[in-house]
């Protein structure tokens, strides 16, 4: 009984605790090798050293694993043990007896009560599920034999994976759980394996294994009803698909062709590494699609890969409009962590015209305004009927006039750093940016790039979406940070153009390290952005956190704003950038 | 403008004639069907639904009713507390359809209604009449909206109009007009629409997502690929062939006799959809789709029943089948649903057959984790629970940043 009322004293310490964290978003490694939480977790591969586990705050538990609707409903428990099998029955009766243990500790009278006590246990059984590398199921089922097949990838091969539907005062059965899936796994000949660390993270978009659902008409159908769907629009999605990551159409046919049979067209796997980023996931979806094959030569295209190619080639016009209605799109969810320092303090000049969709009536208050003639007859009319004049006559009461209506157009000059640590990933994302914009307002977008030790105009101040993409196709990143140069081609390019509240965006990860003037590449920096205010640009700069004290002084400098993001992805730059310019609209 | 009967059909707009079709027949039996043809510039959206008006049917209305008042079921103001012998005595007009346009440059009063002008300045006996704007005159037939994208960025009072006409079947408008009662009534008005997505504003899902999903279904238009199709096309259109057709008295008679025919078949097509529904499985099927694939709007599967229905009416056949729906999703779901969660809806139907999946586990191919550094993930075993302290129980990410290994 001892060991019992210790028990007890841990659990309820253990359910205060994890009430706690878990009520903060947080998990908690509990005991050495079990992690508990309410959301997914996973394993860190990429960190050098092992046995790290990482909370994905941004998936919750029931809906990553169970697809429960409400979030915070399922504590995760995660026990981990070194290589070995571990029978899920077995767990789930051992996990039976111990709460039953528990509960009868808690109320002794519930001994006396047969049925009671059962009911009370086999609601609980309902409502935890385990699933380890030999099966899995609901405590209930594996209680009676009932055993689900454990799939490869699943949760579970290296742990004892438990998703428990508890409610905060129940938080004291994860104690008790997790001991005795320990006791378990000891009792098996394994041992448990030390979660040497936890760490709280976001998990990236897993990559879309399109190949799956895509069904290319070209590819042979079984369904009775395949032959009535519309084959095309699939290709047109996979199309689209390949648009997100490569950028444009212009974009999957150079990467297209790096595939080509002719070797002068195909380009290394460096190169299309420092374009696109990684690759390998789409390369690996087309070949599963029978796109490209594996040959002695390489990768090259099949032939079905040669008919999309057409295919893209044939149907441009339709699949760069559906692209530009993609980019349009406003990304969903809107969850950017950000920090913001400063702010911009240059003034907005308003641009406004006469709505001639809208007339007001001013009622007493002036007699200004742009006349809508017959608004005003019609009105008179009216109010003299209901006054009862005796001839027509227009009061003041009548006068109508047209609304106006005024917008803040802020042409948009995006600087881009080049340097070769923006390849890849960001440079998409830059580059998706630029588009969104463009497509998305009514003002003008210029790119401007700097790399190696110059910088170049992309793409002047333009509407033009073609003009853009083309310009953007040509960003290839690679070598160092020249930001004095870049920023003095910005200031350049926005004094020679007639530019209304010209707003120059930086986005960078590093800092500069090839000087303009000087020996100095950052002081260099800093004194060209000194020049920004003196031409009403207003500055602001996107950096990520590790650089964050020098991108203060440089925001500083040109009386800008500084954004710091964990990560320079797509969702990110348009949610700042939206947000800065409502900013700039409430002023 | 080309007679209807003369427009060139390709594979890329074989779909609005259908849709147009539908919705005609849909409209005739008291059922509105909002369609929005897509599409690039020049691909003929806004020439196929204006040719549209010259195949279709008359409607039996009360004389000389400007709400277009069904003699059965009457709605308007003036009629609706009429008896049945009262509106008899009143008489009854076949009309041709109607079909109006709301225009860029109209006016809350002439698309709802205002105050009849002509009645008020009446010399002799002036009065205070409503009157109605171009929605309820439009009872039972159709509104064709140009550039829709464009009205709803620019007139969004009109848009809320419209929100308000296509959100049920019937539909609702309230007229106000200060110094006059307000006047609710129900409106069936199919509205048809084309925009230009790539054209500013930008596609009409990202102005106004309500206004987008009151449309059942949005038709995608293709252009002509077929070269044959192309100088088909141009050869209607030289000044030539329109010169001749000027003169010469007997084509347009051609045509008007060809109309006669797409009207007939309108009229038999309408019968039948009045008598025809959708077997439960289908139901049921439509319903699984809702849940499976969390589709978010209601009116998605309202449309598919309709849609199917319509579509198996409209191809002659007794009853809708599993194929009429798959006919018509991408057209339904297309401005309702992401590109991913589409194409799974698209795709999932044909998966389920045969052998197919009961042999697909053979070609499935896991991604298998590579095993050595899998088992070397954790280096060191740990110590169990119950020989911790119960400090050691609980740890942080912060306070497991502090121990070192």
């Amino acid at each position: 009984m001892d060991s019992g009322q210790s028990n007890i004293g841990n659990a309820t310490s253990v359910a205060n605790y994890l009430s706690l964290y878990l009520g903060q978003d947080q998990g908690v490694r509990l005991g050495e090798s079990v992690v508990v939480s309410r959301k997914a977790h996973a394993r860190m591969p990429a960190k050098k050293i092992k046995g790290q586990i990482e909370i994905l705050i941004n998936c919750d538990a029931g809906k990553t694993y169970l697809d429960c609707m409400d979030i915070d409903q399922i504590v995760h428990i995660d026990v981990y043990h070194l290589p070995g099998e571990i029978d899920p029955r077995v767990v789930a009766r051992a996990i039976f007896w111990a709460m039953e243990e528990y509960f009868v500790n808690e109320d002794p009278q519930l001994q006396y009560a047969d049925d009671v006590r059962f009911e009370f246990l086999s609601g609980y059984a309902e409502k935890i599920q385990i699933t380890t590398n030999l099966g899995k199921g609901l405590i209930y089922d594996l209680f009676q034999n009932e055993l689900k097949p454990y799939t490869v990838g699943e949760e579970g091969h290296d742990h004892v994976h438990i998703l428990a539907r508890l409610n905060r005062d129940e938080y004291a059965l994860v104690y008790i759980i997790a001991a005795t899936v320990e006791e378990v796994i000891l009792k098996s000949g394994l041992q448990l394996a030390r979660v040497r660390n936890i760490s709280h993270g976001k998990q990236k978009k897993m990559e879309d294994d399109f190949a799956k659902y895509i069904k290319l008409p070209w590819k042979k159908f079984k369904g009775q009803t395949a032959s009535f769907m519309s084959p095309e629009e699939n290709v047109n999605q996979l199309v689209l698909k390949l648009a997100e990551k490569f950028g444009g159409i212009e974009e999957i046919e150079e990467w297209m062709q790096c595939y080509s049979s002719n070797i002068f067209k195909r380009k290394g796997a460096e190169y299309q590494k420092k374009k696109w980023g990684d690759v390998d996931h789409y390369v690996k979806q087309l070949e599963e699609l029978d796109l490209i094959q594996k040959t002695p030569l390489g990768r090259i295209l099949t032939k079905k890969g040669l008919v999309l190619q057409e295919y893209v080639i044939k149907h441009k016009c339709e699949l760069e409009t559906e692209i530009r209605r993609n980019i349009r799109k406003v990304p969903g969810g809107g969850s950017t962590r950000f920090r913001k320092f400063g702010k911009s303090k240059q003034k907005t000049t308003h641009v406004e015209f006469v709505d001639y969709n809208k007339t007001i009536n001013k009622g007493d208050t002036t007699w200004t305004g742009n006349l809508a003639v017959s608004q005003t007859v019609i009105q008179a009319v009216k109010n003299g009927f209901l006054r009862g004049d005796e001839h027509f006559s227009i009061k003041k009461e009548d006068l109508h006039f047209y609304g106006k209506k005024s917008y803040i157009p802020i042409d948009i000059c995006l600087l881009m750093d080049a340097s070769g640590s923006m390849a890849g990933e960001k440079r998409q994302a830059a580059c998706y940016l630029a588009q969104h914009l463009l497509l998305t307002g009514k003002e003008r977008v210029a790119v401007v790039t700097f790399q190696e030790h110059s910088a170049r105009v992309v793409s002047p101040f333009t509407r033009s979406q073609s003009v853009l993409s083309k310009g953007l196709a040509t960003i290839n990143p690679g070598g160092l940070t020249p930001m004095a140069s870049g920023i003095m081609m910005a200031l350049d390019l926005i004094k020679k153009s007639r530019v209304h509240n010209p707003l120059l965006i930086m986005i960078t990860d590093g800092i500069p390290n090839a000087p303009l003037w000087t020996l100095d590449a950052k002081g260099d920096a800093l004194a060209a952005v000194a020049n920004l205010p003196a031409q009403k640009i207003r500055f602001i700069c996107i950096g990520v956190e590790s650089n964050a004290i020098y991108m203060e002084k440089l925001s500083k400098s040109g009386e800008g704003a500084l954004y710091l993001v964990d990560d320079l992805n797509k969702e990110n730059l348009i949610n700042l950038v939206r947000y800065e310019k409502k900013g700039i609209i409430k002023e | 403008m080309l007679p209807y009967a003369k427009l060139e059909r390709y594979e890329g707009n074989e779909a609005l004639f259908e849709l147009v079709m539908m919705s005609i027949v849909s409209t005739y039996d008291g059922e509105p069907l909002h369609i929005h043809a897509e599409g690039l510039r020049g691909t003929g959206k806004t020439t196929i639904m204006r040719a549209a008006r010259d195949i279709l049917p008359t409607i039996k209305r009360i004389t000389g009713c400007i709400y277009n008042c069904d003699p059965a079921d009457p709605h308007c103001p003036h009629h609706r507390n009429l008896s049945a012998q009262e509106i008899v005595d009143l008489g009854v007009e076949e009309i041709p359809m109607p079909f109006l346009e709301i225009s860029h440059s109209a006016k809350v009063g002439t698309v709802a209604g205002s105050i009849d002008l002509a009645k008020l300045t009446d010399g002799r006996n002036p009065e205070a009449r409503l009157l109605p704007g171009i929605i309820p005159q439009a009872h039972r037939g159709i509104i064709f909206i140009d550039e829709i994208n464009r009205l709803a960025d620019t007139a969004p009072e009109i848009t809320d109009i419209l929100l308000d006409v296509m959100g049920t079947k019937p539909g609702h408008l309230q007229i106000e007009e200060a110094g006059l009662p307000v006047v609710h009534i129900k409106v069936a008005v199919s509205v048809w629409a084309a925009s230009n997505p790539d054209e500013e504003p930008g596609p009409l899902e990202e102005i106004r997502r309500q206004l987008s999903d009151r449309f059942d279904m949005v038709c995608y238009m293709g252009r002509p690929t077929s070269e044959v199709v192309l100088a088909n096309i141009l050869k209607e259109n030289s000044h030539n062939t329109k010169i001749h057709t000027n003169n010469s008295s007997n084509n347009p008679g051609d045509y008007e006799k060809q109309h006669e025919r797409y009207t007939q078949i309108l009229l038999r097509w309408a019968e039948r959809y009045n008598q025809a529904d959708l077997p439960d499985f289908l139901r049921n099927y439509m319903a699984r789709l809702y849940v499976k694939h969390n589709l978010e709007s209601i009116r998605a599967i309202e449309a598919m029943q309709q849609g199917a229905v319509l579509y198996s009416t409209i191809k002659d056949r007794d009853q809708a089948s599993i194929n009429d729906v798959i006919h018509m999703l991408p057209l339904i779901l297309k401005h309702r649903l992401d590109s991913d969660t589409l194409i799974r809806v698209i795709n999932d139907v044909d998966v389920k057959s045969g052998k197919e999946s009961m042999f697909s586990f053979v070609n499935k191919k896991p991604n298998k984790p590579d095993i050595a550094e899998e088992t070397e993930y954790f280096k060191n075993s740990g110590r169990p629970l119950k020989e911790l302290k119960r400090q050691e129980l609980i740890n942080t990410e912060k306070s497991l940043d502090f121990q070192v290994d």
